[in-house]
Formats: C-alpha cells, sequence, structure tokens
C-alpha cells in the first residue's frame, strides 16, 4: 500500500468532513420536524396528567381543633382544645415554640372557622364563648438562611347570644374592609348573626330563627366578600341571606335542595358557588343564574361522585377551585368545581378524618384522623381546570344559565373562574377558512383553467410573476388593508357588496352569453385579446350597473340603510370587521397557492392525451372538461387542500380582520376568533407552565397535527400523479 | 337565442367564465396595491391650508379631505342625506382631535390665505395658525416687519441649536452620574439579595459618598449650563392664533418644523415632499410611532433577516446537497422530502410559539442559568430576542432555500459532475468547484424568497422578541458591538401596532400606509429578483427539473 502524500491526506480528510457535514444537514431536517412536534407535545401532555395526592410524613400527637402551614411548608402550628398552641418544624422534625390562648379554668375549645385566607380563626369553646384570634406565620432572613417566625394576635372574644354549653355551627369570615360575620346556633337551638362593622365602629347582632321557621339548623356557610348567609335545615331546606344590610339580614329566598339533610356547606373561592354536602354523601354544586323570567335563583349545576355516607367537612382551596369532601367513614374526595370531576378518592385506611386543610399553596393536604395521627400530602394538581370535556365539551361556569362552550381564559382577579373551551376556536378558523376557501375556489381554478389552457403564451410569461407578486404579499399588509380600508368601504356600500357577491356572477353570465351572438367561425377568428378585452368590459359593465343602482336600491327598499333594515327586519347585527371581509382577504391570500399548484397540475398533464381528444373532434373547452380536468383533479384537489392548510393557520389577517371575538355563530356580518390569532394574542401573557399556556400549545399542536395531515396527503397525491403522468 | 345554447353547449362560454376568474385575480392585485401607493405615497403631500368660514361664523383653519354622502336620521325619523367634508384641523392639544366632520352645505366660504403656518412639533401632531408676531433677543418682531420670516427662520434656528446643546449637556450629566447610579443600583441590589452583609454594604455606601463629593461641583456647573440655555429657549417664542380665534405662545423649541404651504410653489412642495420621505427612512420614530421616520424598524428588520439568512443558508443548501448529491434515493430521501414539504405547511404562529417555547424559554432559560445567573431573575437570553427571532424564522424559511437550491443542483449538467469525477476529484472537490458554483444562482433564488419571506413574516416575530419601541438597536458601537439578547423593530409589526394598537388610528394611518408601501416596495423587489434569478437559471440550463 502506498503512502498518501499529505495533500491527499488533507482531500480524504475534507471529503470526510464534508460528507458528514452533509448527511448531518440532510437528517437535520427530519431532526427539526420531530423536535417542532415532540416539543408541542411535551409542552402538552402535564395538561392530562392524573392527578395524585401521596403521604409526604406524619406526625403523631393529640388531634388538634385547628391546623395550618406557612407559604414554605416550613412550620407547622396547632390549636388543641386546652388553648394550647404549638409550632412544629418540618425539618427539625419537633415543636420548637408554644403559645396559648387565653382561657378560663377548665374552658375547652370545641370548634374553629376561620376566612379562607386563614387570615384570622373563630374559636367556639364549651362556654359558649367565641374568641377570634390569628396566627400569622411570617418569613425572616437573617443571613443566608430563612426563618419562619409565629405570632400570635389576639382580637375580640365574647359570650354568643343564648350561649350555653353547646353553640353549634359556627362559621366566620371577614371581608376585605375589615367587616367580621360570625353565626351560630345557641343552646336553645335559635340560629343567630353577629356582625361587626369596623369603619362605624358598631357591632350588631340578630336572631334569624323567626325567618327559617324554626327547625333545626344542620350547617351554615358566610361569605363577607359577597355578604351572603346560607343555612341548611334538617329537612335539606336551604335559606338564603343577603346580609348586605347589617341593620336587618333579610331572607333572599328558601328551596328545598335535597331530599336529605344538608350536612355541610361551604363557599368556594370568589364566593359565588356553595357547595352542598347530604347526610347520604351527596355533593352538589349551586350558583345563581338568571332563568327564563329574568329571575335570578340558585340552581344545582353541578353533581359530584357520592360519598358512602354523610358527609362531614367540605373544604375550599384558597388558590382554585379545588374543594374536599370528607364523609363519616373517613373516606376523602378531591373535586374540582368547574369540570365536576373527582380527581382523588382517598380512603384513610378506615380511620376517621377529624381535620383536614390546605397549604397556603394548595399543594400540601393536611389530614388529621381519629387515630392521633396527621398526615401530610404532596397533592400534584397542576391543571385541574383542563379535562378533555372542558376542552371540548360543554361546561357549566359560574354565572352561565346553562353548559356552554366558551372560551375567556383571563379575567380581572384571582378567582376568575377561566373558561378554555376549544370549540370556539376551531369553530371561528372554520369559519373563516370556509368562506376564504368558497371565495378563493372557483376564481383561482378558473384563472388557473383559462391560463394554463386558453391563454396566448406571452400572457402567461406576464400572469405568472404577478401571481407570485400575489403569492408574497405580506399578510400584515392585507391584514391591515381589510381591517382599516375595506372594513368601512364595505360597511359603507353594504348593498353593493352582497349584490356584487350575489347578483353580479348571474348578470356576468348572463353579458358573456352575448358573445355567442357573434357567429361561430367569426368568433374562432378572433385572437384572445378580444375574448380578454370582451371579458373585461362585461366585468366593468357588471360593476358599473351595481354601482349605479345600489344607492337608489338601498333608499327603495331598505329604508336608505340596509344595516338598520337587516338588524330591524331580521335581528341581524353587523360588525364592521366581519367574516365576509375576513373571508374575501383571507381568500385573496389563498389564491395564489391554489392557482399556482392547479396551473401546474392542469400544464403537466401529457400533451398526448389533448391532442388525442382534439384530434377526435371535441372542441377546447370540451378536451378540458373531459380530458385535462379529469386527468389533473389530483393536482387541483391537492392545491385546495393546501390553500385549506394555509388559510387555517394563517394569523395576522384574522387578528386584524376579525373582532377577535369568540362566538358559535355562522353569520356572514359578525366577526370570529381563530386558533392562530389566540395563540399570538394570548401567549405573551400567558404565565410559563400555566394552563393557558399549555392550552394554547394544545392549539397549536393541532394546528400542526392538521397541516401535517394535509401536506402529506398532498405530497401523496403529487407523488401519484407523477407516476400516472409518466406513463403517457 | 339558439345561437347562446350551442355558444354554451359547446363550451366556448365557459372560456370566457376562466378568463373572468383570470382577470378578477389580477383586478384585485392591481386594485391592493394601487391603494397601497396612492395612499402611501399620498401621506407625504403637503396640502393647502384652507380658512373654511361657516354659516353660524365658525372658522376652521384646516387641510380639506374628503368629502362623503352621509344617511342621517332626522328627529321625526326620516332619513335624509347630508355632505360632509373631512377636514384636519390638526392643533389636537387644543380641539382634542385632529379630524372633524362638518356639514358641506353649511360652508358659506373657502379661502386660502397666504400666511397661515404649519407648525410639525414634537409633541400634539401639527399646529395650523397664523403668526402674529416673534419674540427674539428680547425684541418683537411683527409679521408686517420686512424680512420678518427671516428673522422667524433664525430664531428657529438657534431655538435648535440651543435645544441640542442643551442635550449634549444632559448626555454629559449622565455620563458624570453614571458611576454614582452604578454603585446606588449595586446597593440596592445587595440589600435586596444580601442584606446581611451589612459590611460590605456600608463600605459601598462610602464609596457612593465620596464619589458624590467629587463630582458635586462638576454637576452644579453642568445644571447651571443647562438651566441657562433652558432659560434661553423659553424667551424665544411666537404668539400665533389658531382658526377659532384662540392664542397660543409657541415656544419654537416645540416646533420640529413648520411651512406656509399656501405660499409655496411647486418646487418648493416638491422639496419638502423629498425631504419627508427621506426623514422617514432614516429617522427615529416620534410620538409614539404615528409621525417621524422608521429607521430601526428598517434597520431591524434587515439585520433580523441577515441573521436568519446566515442559518438558514448553509442548513438548506447542506440539506439539497444531501438529497441530491449524497443519499440513495429511496426511504430515507422521501422522509426527508415530506419533512420538507410538512415545514412548508405548518403555519408561521406554530414556529411563533415554538420559538418562544423551544427557544426562549427552554435554551435561553438554560444559558441564562448557566452564563447570565447573576442578572436573575431578570431575563437576558430568556425572552424575546433577535436571536430567537432569527432562528424561528430561520426554521420557517428553510423549505423556501431546500427547494430553490435543489432546482439549482438539479440544473447541474451531469456531464460536468461525471467529467470532474473521472478526472479523479474527490466528491467534495466536485461539489465545490461543479455543483456549488453553478448552483449559485438558484441557492441566490432561495436566499432572496427566504429575505422577502422574513421580511413580511410577523406572526412569530411578535411572540419571540418584536416590540413597539425598541430604545436601542441591536447592533451599535459599545461591546460587543451585536447584542443578540435585544428586542428590536420590525416594518411588519409596525403596521400591526400603528395601525390595530395605536391610540388615535385616524391620525397615524398615513403612517401606516407609507410603511405597507416600503414593505411591499421591499417584498415584491425581492421577488422580482428571484424570478429573475430563476428564469436566467432555467435559461443557462435548459434542463429544469420543474
Amino acid at each position: 500500500m502506498q503512502e498518501l502524500t499529505k495533500f491527499q491526506k488533507r482531500l480524504k480528510f475534507e471529503n470526510k468532513v464534508a460528507s458528514g457535514l452533509i448527511t448531518l444537514g440532510g437528517y437535520g431536517v427530519i431532526v427539526s420536524v420531530l423536535l417542532i412536534f415532540f416539543f408541542l407535545v411535551s409542552e402538552t401532555l402535564p395538561l392530562f396528567w392524573k392527578t395524585s395526592l401521596e403521604k409526604d410524613f406524619e406526625i403523631s400527637g393529640k388531634t388538634p381543633i385547628s391546623i395550618g402551614m406557612d407559604d414554605y411548608k416550613e412550620l407547622v402550628y396547632q390549636v388543641y382544645e386546652n388553648g394550647i398552641i404549638s409550632y412544629y418544624n418540618i425539618k427539625q422534625k419537633k415543636n420548637v415554640k408554644y403559645d396559648t390562648l387565653s382561657l378560663s379554668a377548665g374552658e375547652k375549645i370545641i370548634s374553629s372557622s376561620s376566612t379562607l385566607e386563614k387570615d384570622e380563626i373563630a374559636f367556639c369553646t364549651d362556654s359558649g364563648r367565641i374568641i377570634n384570634a390569628a396566627v400569622l406565620l411570617t418569613p425572616e432572613y437573617s443571613g443566608n438562611s430563612r426563618s419562619i417566625v409565629p405570632k400570635l394576635v389576639n382580637y375580640e372574644d365574647f359570650y354568643g347570644k343564648e350561649s350555653g354549653k353547646s353553640l353549634e355551627n359556627l362559621a366566620f369570615d371577614k371581608n376585605e374592609n375589615g367587616n367580621k360575620f360570625w353565626v351560630w346556633t345557641s343552646e336553645k337551638k335559635n340560629v343567630f348573626i353577629k356582625i361587626f362593622d369596623l369603619e362605624e365602629d358598631l357591632n350588631y347582632t340578630h336572631k334569624l330563627t323567626e325567618l327559617t321557621g324554626g327547625t333545626k339548623i344542620t350547617a351554615s356557610a358566610i361569605n363577607a366578600e359577597t355578604e351572603v348567609l346560607f343555612l341548611s335545615d334538617e329537612n335539606g331546606e336551604i335559606f338564603y341571606f343577603d346580609i348586605s344590610n347589617y341593620e336587618s339580614p333579610e331572607l333572599k329566598s328558601h328551596w328545598k335542595a335535597s331530599n336529605n339533610e344538608i350536612t355541610a356547606i361551604s363557599f368556594l373561592i370568589g364566593g359565588n358557588a356553595v357547595v352542598l354536602g347530604s347526610k347520604k354523601g351527596e355533593v352538589e354544586i349551586w350558583f345563581q343564574i338568571r332563568n327564563e323570567n329574568d329571575d335570578v335563583v340558585f340552581t344545582k349545576t353541578q353533581v359530584f361522585e357520592n360519598h358512602n355516607s354523610e358527609i362531614t367537612k367540605i373544604v375550599p382551596s384558597q388558590r382554585n377551585r379545588t374543594f374536599l369532601t370528607v364523609d363519616k367513614s373517613g373516606e376523602l374526595h378531591l373535586n374540582y368545581s368547574t369540570t365536576s370531576a373527582t380527581n382523588v378518592k382517598f380512603d384513610n385506611e378506615k380511620k376517621g378524618i377529624k381535620l383536614v386543610d390546605f397549604s397556603p399553596t394548595a399543594d400540601v393536604i393536611i389530614v388529621a384522623d381519629d387515630n392521633s395521627k396527621i398526615g401530610f400530602f404532596n397533592l400534584q394538581n397542576e391543571h385541574p381546570e383542563v379535562t378533555v370535556n372542558s376542552l371540548f365539551g360543554k361546561i357549566w361556569y359560574e354565572g352561565y344559565s346553562k353548559p356552554e362552550f366558551v372560551w375567556q381564559s383571563t379575567g380581572g382577579s384571582d378567582a376568575f373562574e377561566s373558561k378554555m373551551s376549544l370549540i370556539p376556536l376551531i369553530f371561528g378558523t372554520l369559519k373563516g377558512t370556509l368562506y376564504a376557501m368558497l371565495f378563493s375556489i372557483p376564481i383561482a381554478i378558473f384563472g388557473a383553467i383559462y391560463v394554463s389552457q386558453f391563454a396566448p403564451k406571452n400572457l402567461a410569461v406576464i400572469i405568472k410573476p404577478i401571481i407570485e407578486i400575489m403569492a408574497a404579499l405580506p399578510s400584515v399588509v392585507i391584514g391591515f388593508l381589510a381591517g382599516l380600508f375595506f372594513s368601512p368601504l364595505f360597511e359603507k356600500n353594504l348593498l353593493l357588496i352582497v349584490l356584487l357577491s350575489v347578483a353580479a356572477p348571474i348578470l356576468f353570465v348572463v353579458i358573456i352569453s352575448l358573445w355567442g351572438l357573434i357567429p361561430e367561425d367569426k368568433r374562432r377568428k378572433f385572437s384572445n385579446t378580444w375574448e380578454l378585452t370582451f371579458v373585461f368590459i362585461a366585468m366593468v359593465l357588471v360593476f358599473m350597473i351595481f354601482w349605479g343602482i345600489s344607492e337608489p336600491l338601498e333608499t327603495l327598499f331598505f329604508d336608505g340603510n340596509v344595516k338598520n333594515w337587516l338588524y330591524s327586519n331580521f335581528n341581524i347585527g353587523y360588525d364592521q370587521r366581519n367574516s365576509l371581509v375576513v373571508g374575501i382577504a383571507l381568500g385573496f391570500a389563498v389564491i395564489p397557492i391554489i392557482f399556482t399548484i392547479t396551473e401546474d397540475a392542469l400544464t403537466n398533464v401529457p400533451k398526448s392525451l389533448t391532442s388525442a381528444s382534439l384530434a377526435l373532434g371535441a372542441s377546447k373547452w370540451q378536451t378540458v372538461q373531459r380530458v385535462v380536468l379529469p386527468a389533473a383533479s389530483g393536482g387541483i384537489f391537492a392545491a385546495i387542500i393546501l390553500g385549506l392548510g394555509r388559510a387555517i393557520g394563517e394569523t395576522m389577517i384574522v387578528l386584524m380582520a376579525t373582532g377577535n371575538t369568540p362566538i358559535l355563530d355562522l353569520s356572514l356580518f359578525n366577526g370570529f376568533r381563530a386558533m392562530s390569532a389566540t395563540i399570538a394574542v394570548e401567549i405573551p401573557e400567558a404565565p410559563v407552565g400555566g394552563s393557558l399556556y399549555r392550552v394554547l400549545f394544545l392549539t397549536a399542536l393541532l394546528l400542526l397535527i392538521f397541516t401535517f395531515i394535509v401536506n402529506s396527503l398532498a405530497t401523496y397525491i403529487g407523488d401519484k400523479l407523477r407516476k400516472k403522468y409518466a406513463r403517457y | 337565442m339558439n345561437k347562446i345554447i350551442t355558444f354554451w353547449k359547446k363550451g366556448d362560454s365557459y372560456i370566457l367564465l376562466t378568463a373572468g376568474g383570470l382577470l378578477f385575480s389580477l383586478a384585485m392585485v392591481i386594485f391592493m396595491i394601487s391603494i397601497i401607493l396612492i395612499k402611501g405615497f399620498g401621506s407625504f403631500y403637503v396640502s393647502d391650508v384652507a380658512e373654511i368660514k361657516m354659516k353660524d361664523n365658525t372658522i376652521y383653519l384646516a387641510e380639506i379631505l374628503e368629502k362623503e354622502e352621509v344617511v342621517l336620521q332626522s328627529e321625526s325619523g326620516k332619513s335624509y342625506k347630508q355632505e360632509q367634508t373631512n377636514i384636519k384641523i390638526a392643533n389636537r392639544d387644543i380641539f382634542d382631535q385632529d379630524f372633524k366632520w362638518i356639514n358641506s352645505q353649511e360652508i358659506s366660504k373657502i379661502e386660502y390665505p397666504q400666511n397661515v403656518t404649519v407648525f410639525e412639533r414634537w409633541e400634539y401632531g401639527n399646529l395650523i395658525a397664523y403668526v402674529r408676531n416673534l419674540n427674539y433677543n428680547g425684541k418683537v418682531y411683527l409679521t408686517s416687519d420686512k424680512d420678518f420670516w427671516d428673522t422667524f427662520s433664525r430664531a428657529f434656528e438657534k431655538s435648535e441649536e440651543n435645544k441640542s446643546e442643551k442635550e449634549n449637556l444632559e448626555e454629559e450629566l449622565n455620563d458624570v452620574l453614571s458611576p454614582v447610579s452604578e454603585i446606588q443600583r449595586e446597593i440596592a441590589l445587595m440589600e435586596i439579595n444580601f442584606s446581611w452583609k451589612t459590611k460590605e454594604i456600608e463600605k459601598l455606601k462610602q464609596e457612593e459618598g465620596t464619589l458624590q463629593a467629587e463630582i458635586n461641583f462638576q454637576i452644579e456647573q453642568l445644571n447651571k449650563k443647562i438651566e441657562q440655555k433652558v432659560i434661553e429657549n423659553s424667551e424665544i417664542y411666537a404668539i400665533v392664533q389658531s382658526g377659532d380665534g384662540t392664542e397660543i405662545t409657541l415656544e419654537l423649541e416645540k416646533v420640529y418644523r413648520f411651512c406656509r404651504p399656501n405660499d409655496m410653489n411647486f418646487i418648493a412642495k416638491s422639496g419638502l415632499y423629498l425631504t419627508k420621505i427621506w426623514e422617514y427612512l432614516v429617522e427615529d420614530p416620534r410620538e409614539s410611532n404615528t409621525e417621524g421616520g422608521v429607521f430601526p424598524a428598517i434597520f431591524g428588520t434587515v439585520m433580523m433577516v441577515i441573521l436568519m439568512s446566515i442559518a438558514v443558508v448553509p442548513f438548506g443548501v447542506l440539506a439539497a446537497l444531501y438529497l441530491n448529491e449524497y443519499a440513495k434515493q429511496g426511504f430515507v430521501t422521501r422522509l426527508i422530502r415530506l419533512a420538507i414539504a410538512n415545514l412548508a405547511g405548518v403555519p408561521s404562529i406554530v414556529y411563533g410559539i415554538f420559538g418562544l417555547g423551544f427557544f426562549i424559554y427552554f435554551l435561553g432559560g438554560t444559558i441564562d442559568q448557566l452564563l447570565f445567573s447573576s442578572k436573575l431573575p431578570e431575563p437576558t437570553f430568556g425572552t424575546g430576542g433577535i436571536l430567537w427571532a432569527s432562528l424561528t424564522l430561520a426554521l420557517l424559511t428553510l423549505p423556501v432555500v431546500v427547494v430553490a437550491t435543489e432546482e439549482g443542483i438539479l440544473a447541474v449538467p451531469k456531464a460536468n459532475k461525471d467529467g470532474a469525477l473521472a478526472l479523479g476529484a474527490t466528491k467534495w472537490q466536485m461539489i465545490r468547484k461543479i455543483v456549488l458554483p453553478n448552483a449559485m444562482p438558484g441557492i441566490l433564488t432561495g436566499v432572496i424568497l427566504a429575505i422577502s419571506r422574513g421580511a413580511g413574516e410577523v406572526a412569530p416575530l411578535m411572540i419571540t422578541g418584536v416590540v413597539k419601541l425598541a430604545p436601542t438597536l441591536p447592533f451599535d458601537t459599545s461591546f460587543p458591538f451585536l447584542h443578540l439578547d435585544r428586542k428590536f423593530m420590525h416594518l411588519g409589526f409596525h403596521i400591526y401596532d400603528v395601525g390595530f394598537q395605536s391610540p388615535n388610528v385616524e391620525a397615524s394611518l398615513p403612517m401606516v400606509y407609507t410603511t405597507a408601501l416600503l414593505l411591499i416596495f421591499i417584498v415584491i423587489t425581492l421577488n422580482l429578483s428571484a424570478i429573475f434569478l430563476r428564469n436566467y437559471l432555467r435559461k443557462k440550463f435548459k434542463t429544469s427539473a420543474f
């Protein structure tokens, strides 16, 4: 073997490197496509991960009355019946500090009720006293480390009216003005409410028994923000009080919510929806809706999986619409209100559950059982509001009169119930695409047939670049013209536009028929230029005629204003930026795609076929109709679906020329909200990793999958066609 | 009638019908482009100012824009027509709006007085008014004075000079202050993140104190000078009177430019027209993008497409070479072609969201944690920027480059390639010496088409780094010159932003048309050159594969 020279070595090396790089480049294309696809999938999948609840650790000790922890999950406080408060450090696994609530000798705490944020707790003792306090756990920083500093703050305490030994059903809440509300049932089974007005520094106490009719009250819930009180009695009757007038609480309505005794009531975040739990283990959500008679009534909207025994506790999360329900047998359910889903069922090893609560970040659930064990469970529940049903099905949202498809992803407050149904967006995209295709398909295919089959050769040379430029026009320019130039123009000349799109094609056909009056032999002698000129004149003529008559027509038949006429006679509203405008603008963007591919397909039909047809005496059009079009039909179909793919994914035009209102309505005269525009508008504001973020990725994934199908189909058809033609 | 029936039966009529389809498409393209041409070029037109006297004796000084018939409803519910005239009254700060519709029948007289002046101001848009007098050098000049307008121009120049001097002084002041503010920032950061390092904070504070003492004198001097300029400029002002008779004191430093259109001849107007076009191309935007130029947007667009080309061209050419020179035609090439067809069809917004998730949050976030962790939580690369936007568009334009390059490669005659190989060239030598040079027009076509696509694309950019107003260009004189992490402006986004997000759409509309015109000019020029190149290529080799 001869030794290679340095030069040869270099050549060989270069050759190797180049072929490596080039191969890499080739495979890089596949990698890019796969990367895009799998990245989108990986961002979407967490939406559908199952909720998990796993025990983290456990501490033992006496069962407390109230329990809570700080935001950083470092310190746990427990309030015991003797008024002792212990602070347990999770890292050090021991109690680090104690506090005491001042109780009289022998007095015991029997129950507690707190605000949703746990910034104030009302304790109820066996001597009928109500003690308000707060256990504050604030992080403090010293040096590199953070430590949670606990602090007990005492607020007012008082003896409840008619209190003896047993004061029951205590409910407490405080609103952002600092006004406080307590409600309780006295020993004599009377219901009292106490209201403290901070600004006026006044206390009000009212007896509500006369209003409820004196049946046994079994549960109560109060919401200070909406100033609403709910009481339930042994017969399953619900009493709904408006307590916004502090001097006289008003019983707004009462109704039988269940055949069984209601044993637990709780408000969810936002204070509009209320959860009821019954003796038979039923769990349901009620909220106010407007019924057909325009009355506002509470309606049962969501029903959850049944428990096997009496519901003892309902605990709402302070973060979202998750809530826990606990029954007598110790079974615990984790439910999400919007989706009516019970995400986790958890049986505390057949031990009764005394106390359940969320951590402030709602990712830890604390469960205290009868057996002196307190378990801390990690909750993995990132996207409870998103399920397949909530994305594609009807959901009964708070405040809506019936289950609906709604897209409204963000709202003003934390308590906002995000509504993320993809149906309105998919509908919008399809609506825009439909009108765009209706507009573009005939024009583009007619144009392509003319250019490829009938046009003089020198004309085709000019037309192709023009169509290419049409394809290259940035969609932002088309969208801008549609939104700011054509929308107002169409609004002003609505009748003309309608006439042009409906009546003009008919008149056009009538006029070009006149061409047939010229004897055939003479006609054939005319050059194509004459034909084109005639068509051009016909088009101008049609336009002029309708332009001329539209105004007199409008005055004569439509009181001078078609828009108002449509609205008052048919209740059809007209938005300035509507589907008509979008259809035309989007159609304009799609025409060059359909045109080019159709033209290619038609031109590539083998000459031998057309020549044979013409030789057999078929006319030009007959040849086109019977030979060329069938032969190229696959290509034309590919052209149409590629155009469809473009229309579905187009963003700027639909963003600028529609009002972006997510409505389900096929009317030409109002807008829509498309998937692509929604992504463009909402993704910059969506918190990374949040539900909206992932739902938008899902939307993008749907678009990707759709265009993947369309393009693969078109490629397949193209290949087939090429093979077919190759035979001739 | 029979003739018509046979005309349809034989199908000759369909030919006319298809011709209609073609003509309609052409008419739409021409209509759209003409609108943009007319409106885009029209926005720089210097129109005359009319003094419109109404029957109720109100007077408007305004540019007359258009007339239109509107249908109104009378009190009795009957509708009637009225011709209305749209006028640009300007003076936004006084009248709240720039435009007004007036009833044409109510106009009693329209005149074009010579001495109306249009002031383009730095803020609040134009001011249309009569100049009453000028205060300059402590003297009052009246319009009746000889050489009044020369004096006025001199005063205007002086105030501009003062203004720029003042701005220079302010910059100097900033330079002087910058070490101190840097220390202050450091202290603030320390206090937030490392509050227990009291000693070090104390030390920094001392340093701050000494620095402050050192520069105190300088600051005082500079402040004095600035104040002097401010006072000087406040004494250069004109008293002007708007159409409704309100007298306004107009400090000349608030004026960007002034002219008296009714007193200008065609040449002067053309001159001003050209100046305006020039300014539009080279200046920064004013008044939240509704006036001034679009230079940063042009710069950003160019910069972005250059970066994009650097990324996409090698990738695309390699892929095309692989497909046609290296790979065996079979499953893999079919797969690659399918991938390219799919990349071409993926909606641009999907590229955008991919760019946001993958490049910005994933890659950028990782880079930030590895290299810029000191700046966190403020992101450096973990937020939209020109690099990520360019890479996103590179992916988007990849199929364009691959397809065009393939055409170029396929057009290289096989004989040339075989000849090279027969002479003993390695495959790479053959590609470098024979294939690439001959495929150059194809590659160039691809690059041009990619650039054209990139320049016009907006949706993926608006979520990967384009902003409405970027304080700095992505390329400047400060190290490292090219700032890949910076956000940038873009012509296409400028159209969307000014046309749809600006608070005063009507006033900014001319600007949008001009930008649209500029954008389609760029895109059409690029496309025409690509078409030209491709035709050249096809002619040269006459063995086109397509």
